[in-house]
């Protein structure tokens, strides 16, 4: 989600796209602070089983940052995606 | 919006507004699923690297076209104002 969806409201007069363009930096920062939960949430059930040690272990440590990555690197690709789709782009099987 | 000089009731524009957060709200809901639900059903849990690799790619791109696909299905029919069996 981004300010080119601002793009559509060109006709709209000042007062609204400010109050639109509010509208969607507030739903961006829900959902950057969301994404940042979730994806905390999401690292730690795959990555953390075990409780012997108060530290996180270098394995451990590991696998956060490769999955954290590779959720970044994966919601980058959707985005492209659903952004293409969005446009009624046709793409191969 | 209006063909007529006037401009649209205090009411009017705050449910235009209204439906305009709904909106945008949804979509990004929807965003959020879809990342969520091809990454559960694509990417190996194990984590060997922090690169995609060929197959997650392909099946990363699948999985967004069938579930955009799906939404636009259910779209249709709950769309259609049949009650649902």
């Amino acid at each position: 989600m981004d300010k080119s969806m601002l793009g559509d409201l060109d006709n709209l007069p000042e007062e609204d796209k400010i109050r639109m363009s509010s509208m969607i930096d507030q739903l961006q920062i829900r959902d950057s602070l969301r994404m940042y939960n979730s994806l905390v949430e999401r690292c730690f059930n795959d990555c953390v089983d075990n409780f012997k040690h108060k530290s996180l272990q270098k394995q451990e440590e590991t696998c956060v940052q490769r999955c954290a990555e590779k959720f970044l690197k994966h919601s980058m690709r959707v985005g492209m995606r659903f952004a293409e789709l969005n446009q009624g782009a046709a793409t191969q099987d | 919006m209006a063909a007529n000089n006037n401009p649209p009731s205090g009411l009017d524009k705050e449910q235009i507004f209204g439906m305009a957060e709904k909106e945008m709200e949804y979509r990004v809901e929807l965003f959020n699923k879809l990342t969520h639900t091809c990454f559960n059903k694509c990417v190996e849990k194990r984590y060997k690297e922090s690169e995609l690799n060929m197959g997650e790619n392909s099946c990363i791109d699948r999985c967004v076209s069938k579930y955009w696909q799906v939404t636009n299905l259910i779209g249709q029919l709950l769309g259609s104002g049949r009650p649902p069996m």
